[in-house]
Order: C-alpha cells, then structure tokens, then sequence
C-alpha cells in the first residue's frame, strides 16, 4: 500500500505539473538561498578572522616602552625592555593564558652567493613559534636544543626563500646573516597577506633561535639578553581584557612601574580589532535575511499546498465515498507533499552547496570570502521548509476528510 | 418476495444548522427496500430526496432515528467503518460522473478496491471485468476528460458494482446526459438490477419512474407516495 501511495503521489505531481513546479521553486529557492547566504556571511567573519589570526591565533602582544609622564618627569622617562627572565616570571605567575613565548628582532642583511637583501630576522621561542602557528613547508622548525646550543639554524619565510636563495634554494643550503653563517634547516609555508603584522610580513622573515640571536646581536644599551616583544596566546578571545590585566600588572611588578602603566608595559592584539567589526551583526543580518527567504518561501509553499487541496475536496469526496478512510486520505497527502517538498528541499541544498562550492572555486580567493557549509544549517532550511510544506498539504486535507463527504462531495 | 431488507429506515430526520438557518431537510421516513429491487426516489428540488440518497449512502449521518444497512446499525458505527461499509456494500453514480480527473478509465474503476487492500494483479482483472460489463474495455487507458459523458457515466456504473455492493445508489445519473445516452446508462442500471443487485435511483427523470416497479415520491422531507412497494 505504501508503495502503491508513492506511486500514485508521483503520477499525481507529473499530472499537476505547473502547481508542483511552483511549489518547488518556492522551497529550492528557500532552502538554496538560506544555505548560500548563512554560509556566506559565516564564510566572510572567518575569512577576516583567518586574515588576523595568520599571524598568531588569539594572541597577545606585549612591548616595554617608556616610563610615562605621568609616573615620572618627562626627562627622566627611561627606556624598558624585557628580558628572558622576566618572560620566565610571567610564564609562573600569569594564569589566564596558556601560552606565553619570547621573540627578539633584528633587520639584518642576509647573503646567499650573489644574491643579498635586508631581512627581518626574528629570534624565537618554540612557544613563540608555537604561538605564531605557522606551518613548515619543508625541513624543520627551530628546536629547543637549537636554543640551547644557539645554533646558527634558520628557518625563512616563503617570500625570503626566494628572493634570497633563488629557485635552486634548499634546506642544508647556507646563508650569511650580517657576516655570520647560518645554516638554512627549513622553509615555513606561505602565510600570504595577513591582516595584522608587525614590521614586515612573515613571508619576509628569517627564524632563528632567540638565544642565537642575542648572543649574536647584542643590545646597545645594556648587557642583558633582551626580548623585544612577549607573546601570549589566551584560550578564548573573551579573555582579552583579563589577560591584558594580569599580564601588564606582573610585567609592570617586574620593571617596576605603575601596574596600569599602558605606556611601559604596551599590550596589543588583533582580537581587539577583531571585536570591533561587525562580524557578528553582519552574520546576523544574513541570518535574518535567509531567515525571510525562508519565510517567504514556506509562504509560498503553503498557499500552494492550501490552494492544491482546496481545489482537490471533490477528489477527497469521491474516495471517501468509494472506500477511503480518513487516514487513507490524510497517508495520500502526505506522501504527496512530503514528496515534493522533500524533492525541492534537495534540489535547493544541492543548488545552494553548487553556488558555496562555485564561489570557493573563483580565481580571487583573497578577495571573495569562501562560504562556509553547516550540515546544521542545512538541515534546518530543509527541516522548515519540508515541515511547513508537508503540514501545509497535509492538515487541510485532515480537515476535509473530516467532515461529511457528502458535505465534500456537494461543492462544487 | 419475502427476500430480506437491505434498506431500512425508522423515524429518519435531517436539519442542518448553519449560523443563518436551519433547514430541516427530511422529517420522518420510514422505509424497507428489499434485496435485488429497484426504486426510484422522485421529487422536486428541495423535497430532501438527495438528502435521503446521501444517508442511504453513509455519506452522512441522520440527526435522528434508525438506520439500518444489511442488517447492521448504522449509528453504531464509526467513520471508518462508515468508510468500510460504502467501499464493500455501496456503489456510487453521481449525477456529474465525479471521476478522477487525474487516473485513467482502470484507475478510476479500481479505486474502491485499492482501499479494500485488494492486491494489484486481482484489482486490475476486476476492474477490466467490470469495464467489459459497461462495454467500456477498449478505453481503459483513456483519461476522464478523454471520453464523452455518456462514457464517464458508464464508467462510474463500472466503479460503482465492482465491488458487486449489495446496494448500487444512482443520484441524477441521466441529469448531465442527452436523451440516448441517458437510455444507454438507463439499461445499463436496470441490467444490475437484472442481475439481482438492489438498485436505488434519485431522479426527476419520468422515465427512469416507467422502469422502475417501485417509485417513491419526497416531497418536503416526507415520503408522499410509495408506488409498486412490497
């Protein structure tokens, strides 16, 4: 019998062609345009997320600067910085991020064969490395033991590979860094344009061990290692405020400054940038918007639906006349509508996944944000609108078989 | 004949109520209709004789008094059993045919029998049987709007005996068709009656009154005369 109504649900949408393609259109439209647009605005808050977080995920940058006017008169202001100790202290007593690496920078000129250029040369941590998150492409990354034994190890980023080794250049290959040797162990991927950077970009980079670094490059004005910027990764970008807190009162302990001094001890972060946009209010809108279509078209669907039973009360009188019981009548519709319902939900998701999966395909994915596909989404759209379109066809149908037949039978 | 009443009707009212007003469309019939006869029911418009074909046929319920079918109480029965019962004792022929416009001349006359659970093999080989019996077999894959009235209406007799019901109710079945055509269905209901089914038309049709032995005349809810009864 369940076959038998399946059957017949089908030759009946073949037979109501031009009403079963508008009630489809309704719910491909819904269920394409919903998908489509919530995966794009998600697609767009994670591109220009994934654009600051190239550099560090939820990260946190600290500088030391001056003593500022207010603490001290302006011509006393002295200079702060940092040193590995201090990054040691702070990795004891900070509780709100979980990570918290060390780096130092120099711009340097490096040399390979004939080939020179200046670079930004970074001495790292492999906490800070780890912070920086960036993947190799070939060899290895800096090691502890690297640090340990300050060896001449570099590892450099995609566009210094080029420009300084040329398209011969290898890990093992040796490079001179203002005057000195350094061996060249791997190469990092290419991170692209990034929203959020300081000094040059990471593909313009030279990594080497901190520890080599400072022992290489000295500071001018004191003999301590110094660490020109810490960096600490939070677990959650709702932390950002406590973090910077906690951070800047134990480093400001540590230089001996004022605990709210922001311009001794300087925190900066692309997550307060990243709070700022509307992302989330942009996402929203779409959502809003798909949430209309989706709307619109479980109207659309349902005057369809109500329109295509109104019309049918004589069929719906006939069979219960010649036998049909009511929930003969009511298993009709419902495979009916269910049917067609779930067919243009379908054909919609399809649609829908083909234009997020097209536009991910345009040659400027710099530009166009890749939209992001939510099984969850996914199933709501076809949810709402196979919900709405199946009770739609079948409730009124409920209806009319509730009553007499006869009452059915005589309008006409 | 003394054969046993498949029809029959004690004290039966009808009034619909809707907000405006009430009509009470049959006021107290009492009626028998014994296996295999043939009967029209005649009156004016308005006299509740369509009413009274709709009660006979479960397609509505008396707002009083006792209807019996086959010997079982209709009031006692539920709506699907209600659905039940006009599937397996009932065969309808309306005056405006009131075919699936969507199923074919088969499909269409194997309706009651798909709601019977009939399997598919045995559906279809009734149903061409009961076409063959209308002389309507070489049309079976045609459409309703396919065929000319006096056809639709010949394949509506077809759906209505068969499930071979122990009563065939016809409302009007000549009203939508010319003078030949009418007589051709006409035949064809009186050649069911032959063959011993009970067979109840609602007309205003004098002629169709000429064939039946028994004609009961409605007017204003009420049975006025009761002609060739038993």
């Amino acid at each position: 019998m369940a076959g038998e109504a399946v059957r017949q649900a089908f030759r009946l949408l073949l037979a109501h062609k031009l009403r079963s393609t508008l009630t489809m259109f309704g719910i491909v439209w819904g269920t394409a345009s919903v998908i489509f647009l919530v995966g794009w605005g998600e697609g767009s808050a994670a591109k220009i997320e994934w654009g600051f977080f190239k550099a560090g995920r939820n990260m946190g940058e600290v500088w030391a600067g001056k003593v500022s006017e207010e603490f001290t008169p302006a011509v006393d202001r002295r200079y702060l910085w940092y040193t590995l100790h201090d990054v040691e202290v702070l990795r004891r007593r900070a509780r709100v991020p979980d990570l918290i690496g060390a780096e130092a920078w120099e711009y340097l000129p490096a040399v390979h064969g004939s080939r020179a250029l200046t670079v930004d040369v970074r001495g790292l941590d492999p906490e800070a490395i780890e912070i920086r998150g960036v993947p190799i492409a070939a060899g290895r990354q800096i090691s502890r033991s690297d640090l340990e034994h300050r060896r001449r190890v570099a590892v450099l980023g995609d566009d210094t590979r080029r420009n300084l080794l040329g398209p011969g250049g290898r890990v093992g290959d040796w490079i001179r860094i203002a005057g000195k040797p350094f061996r060249v162990v791997g190469f990092l991927e290419r991170v692209g344009t990034q929203l959020s950077r300081d000094r040059l970009e990471i593909d313009d980079h030279v990594w080497i061990p901190i520890t080599t670094l400072q022992a290489s490059w000295p500071s001018w004005w004191t003999d301590e290692p110094v660490v020109t910027k810490i960096l600490y990764r939070i677990p959650d970008r709702r932390l950002l405020d406590a973090s910077q807190r906690e951070v800047r009162a134990i480093l400001a302990g540590e230089l001996g400054v004022g605990a709210d001094d922001v311009e001794a001890v300087g925190i900066w972060s692309s997550l307060k940038m990243l709070n700022q946009l509307p992302l989330e209010q942009t996402a929203g809108l779409l959502f809003v918007l798909a949430a209309t279509t989706l709307l619109i078209g479980g109207i659309g669907v349902l005057n369809m639906m109500l329109d295509g039973v109104h019309e049918r009360r004589q069929e719906i009188g006939v069979r219960l006349a010649v036998g049909a019981r009511r929930r003969d009548i009511v298993a009709q519709f419902f495979v009916e509508t269910f049917a067609i319902c779930l067919a243009g939900g379908l054909i919609g998701a399809t649609l829908g996944i083909l234009a997020c999966l097209g536009l991910a395909r345009l040659p400027f994915p710099e530009l166009v944000p890749v939209p992001t596909l939510r099984p969850g989404i996914l199933l709501l759209a076809l949810g709402v609108l196979t919900g709405v379109g199946t009770a739609s066809g079948v409730i009124p149908a409920w209806r009319a078989s509730r009553i007499d037949p006869a009452l059915t039978l005589r309008m006409e | 004949m003394a054969a046993s009443p498949v029809i029959e009707l004690d004290s039966i009212h009808k009034r619909y109520d809707t907000e405006e007003f009430a009509v009470h469309a049959l006021r107290g019939i009492d009626l028998c209709i014994a296996r295999g006869e043939l009967v029209a029911i005649m009156g004016p418009s308005g006299s509740g004789k369509t009413t009274l074909m709709e009660i006979l046929g479960c397609l509505s319920r008396p707002s009083s008094g006792r209807y019996r079918l086959a010997g079982r109480d209709v009031s006692e029965i539920d709506a699907d059993g209600l659905a039940r019962l006009r599937g397996e004792e009932i065969g309808f022929v309306f005056q405006s045919f009131n075919l699936l416009p969507r199923l074919s001349v088969l499909e269409n006359v194997e309706l009651p029998l798909s709601y019977r659970g009939v399997p598919r093999g045995l559906r279809r080989e009734r149903a061409r049987r009961a076409l063959e019996r209308v002389g309507l077999e070489h049309r079976w894959r045609h459409r309703p709007n396919e065929i000319s009235g006096g056809e639709r209406q010949r394949v509506a007799i077809a759906r209505a005996l068969v499930n071979d019901p122990s009563l065939l109710l016809a409302d009007e079945p000549t009203g939508n068709l010319d003078t030949t055509t009418g007589n051709e269905i006409l035949s064809l209901l009186r050649g069911a009656h032959d063959e011993g089914n009970t067979v109840v038309v609602v007309t205003h049709d004098p002629r169709i009154g000429e064939v039946a032995p028994r004609q009961l005349l409605i007017r204003d809810g009420r049975i006025h005369e009761d002609r060739g009864g038993a």
